[in-house]
């Protein structure tokens, strides 16, 4: 009996040596949750009803003041919103067909160099956005590469100034951020073919079904929860561009290339801001509408895919 | 026949779109080479008509780009990331994976949520508060104490994913042989853990290198611990910025250089790093 017991007090001891220890484990991550994440979003709640610059004893108490501003008022954060979901329309169309199209012809059986190709493709993944942006500037300025070539071979007879035009912008950014994210899709997109069972190929075939049928008929559906995925990482992922565009335009001409978060980077963030002391009030009032927004639009894909398939 | 024609147009294509890929680190490394008249002047070709390593001397003699100590910098700030994630994403992996402690779901859950709640840049002056009751100003020293307190989620999804994998018998022989939690974590598990260590290694290193949003926050007040990256941009944004392109490509390239290394060797890593961040959206 008293045997018994011990164990038993032995088991209930080791448990609690147990979870002590993947506490101590957990601990930097815990703190750091607590006091590095937690600790600003409720800061950033708190801040959005004051007009606050940084100074606690001048922060005055508004209300909801910043908010009633930003929605009837002040239509800047509605402006990069526009940019930003410009952008997505501009990239999405061009970038997601790309990759797709390029993981079909990569994975065709017995087509030689295909793992070559898949890794030169996500190498521009790989570099900083900071580097990206030199890179781009550089051969897009108006005595830079692009021009030179586009002169020579007669496409344009004189120079463009890309980064003096939002439209001329625009396009920069959507060539560099496709270029450092095309070959990431074309990743998933491959991972998602192969899985598509080779017997339904090979039926088809038999079948006399051609290659335009198959891609429609088996391949899109067989890929299609994938896809949804993709697409959604995709859309979320533009959305959010933030340094890049710092990098590459810092949101320029005249702010009209900002997306709302390089926005939000540039106007209130100490090393981007170009205001000494920004109403840091009017940010965090800001931020939190982002952020919501943000879900909702996750919220809504999701909620719309559930209707299309109903 | 037909089939060896739609060979042809797919290759016709697949270089297209490998010259899409490397065009614009081709000319970024062959121009760095160029003379700085070159570069401005007939920038239109490809390849250096002389060929000069001008550009690299200049920038490590230049004052006001000084990328020796900026290299010195980006080295040690990406060095102790990549240990300090190593060692925080293994442990946590490991205990989410084999623990049980009481509010264990809770503590994943508030982990997870960060990849889906963030306010964005403004929240950083809420961290800086933090900091200023530690007696820490901001520096990349504190920047790397952030790293160090911080959760990388993907990471610790990478590794909790791979020692479910591992067979569990194996925890139950160490436990019969009176080892403690945590001994089996550092003598058991960790050991097995060296090839998705090594890809949580690789991701980290290329993201600390390249990092440019906290780094220049973090450097605002101390220029001279600017990493590479963060030095380049503040040099394209300063005013001598047009005629200084000399100065910036032979800097991308350096800051091209170990990322591109890196890469070279060890791109399975980052692709197992890719697919197993696909399995999680």
């Amino acid at each position: 009996m008293s045997i018994n017991k011990q164990s038993k007090g032995g088991i209930r001891s080791k448990q609690i040596q147990e979870e002590r220890a993947c506490y101590l484990m957990l601990a930097t991550q815990i703190i750091g949750f607590l006091a590095l994440s937690a600790y600003p979003i409720i800061w950033t709640f708190r801040w959005a009803f004051f007009n606050y610059n940084g100074v606690e004893s001048k922060a005055v108490y508004v209300g909801l003041e910043n908010f009633i501003r930003m929605f009837t008022t002040d239509f800047t954060y509605w402006k990069v919103w526009g940019n930003t979901l410009l952008l997505a329309l501009c990239k999405l169309p061009l970038e997601l067909p790309l990759a797709m199209i390029i993981a079909l012809l990569l994975s065709q059986k017995k087509l030689f160099g295909s793992n070559f190709f898949r890794t030169m493709y996500y190498l521009p993944n790989i570099i900083s956005v900071a580097v990206v942006g030199l890179i781009f500037s550089n051969m897009f300025s108006i005595w830079g590469y692009v021009n030179n070539v586009l002169m020579d071979i007669g496409i344009i007879a004189k120079e463009i100034n890309w980064f003096a035009t939002k439209a001329g912008a625009m396009a920069v950014i959507v060539i560099s951020s496709t270029w450092s994210s095309f070959g990431v899709n074309v990743m998933y997109f491959m991972a998602a073919l192969t899985n598509v069972p080779e017997e339904l190929y090979e039926c088809a075939r038999l079948d006399g079904a051609s290659q335009w049928t198959v891609f429609w008929k088996i391949t899109l559906p067989m890929i299609v929860s994938v896809f949804k995925i993709i697409l959604l990482m995709s859309i979320v992922g533009t959305l959010g561009t933030n340094e890049s565009i710092l990098a590459l335009t810092n949101g320029g001409p005249f702010g009209e290339t900002y997306t709302v978060m390089s926005y939000l980077t540039g106007k209130f963030v100490p090393g981007f801001a170009d205001v000494a002391s920004p109403n840091l009030g009017y940010g965090c009032a800001m931020s939190i509408i982002t952020t919501i927004l943000f879900a909702f639009i996750a919220v809504g894909y999701n909620w719309l895919n559930k209707k299309m398939q109903d | 026949m037909k089939k060896t024609i739609g060979r042809v147009f797919t290759y016709i294509f697949l270089l297209a779109v490998l010259a899409f890929a490397v065009l614009p680190l081709m000319y970024t490394i062959f121009a760095s080479f160029k003379t700085n008249m070159e570069i401005l002047t007939d920038p239109g070709s490809m390849f250096p008509k002389k060929f000069t390593f001008d550009n690299y001397i200049t920038a490590w003699n230049s004052e006001n780009f000084r990328v020796g100590p900026m290299v010195l910098n980006s080295t040690i700030y990406t060095l102790f990331n990549v240990v300090v994630t190593v060692l925080t994403a293994s442990m946590a992996g490991y205990v989410f994976a084999r623990g049980n402690f009481r509010g264990k779901k809770l503590v994943f859950g508030c982990f997870l949520s960060l990849m889906f709640i963030q306010v964005g840049g403004i929240s950083i002056y809420a961290v800086f508060d933090v900091l200023n009751l530690v007696n820490l100003t901001s520096s990349l020293f504190s920047l790397m104490i952030v790293k160090m307190f911080g959760v990388q989620t993907m990471q610790l999804y990478l590794v909790k994913g791979y020692v479910e994998t591992l067979p569990k018998e194996l925890d139950e022989a160490a436990e019969i042989d009176g080892c403690s939690f945590f001994k089996i974590y550092y003598k058991i598990i960790m050991p097995l853990l060296l090839p998705i260590l090594a890809t949580v290694a690789m991701l980290s290193f290329q993201g600390s290198w390249n990092e440019y949003l906290m780094p220049t926050i973090f450097t605002v007040s101390q220029p001279s611990q600017q990493t590479l990256i963060v030095g380049l941009m503040a040099l394209k944004s300063s005013s001598g910025a047009a005629t200084q392109w000399n100065l910036m490509l032979a800097g991308s390239v350096i800051a091209l250089f170990p990322v591109l290394v890196a890469y070279a060797f060890g791109n399975r890593f980052f692709i197992s790093g890719l697919s197993a961040g696909a399995v999680k959206g």
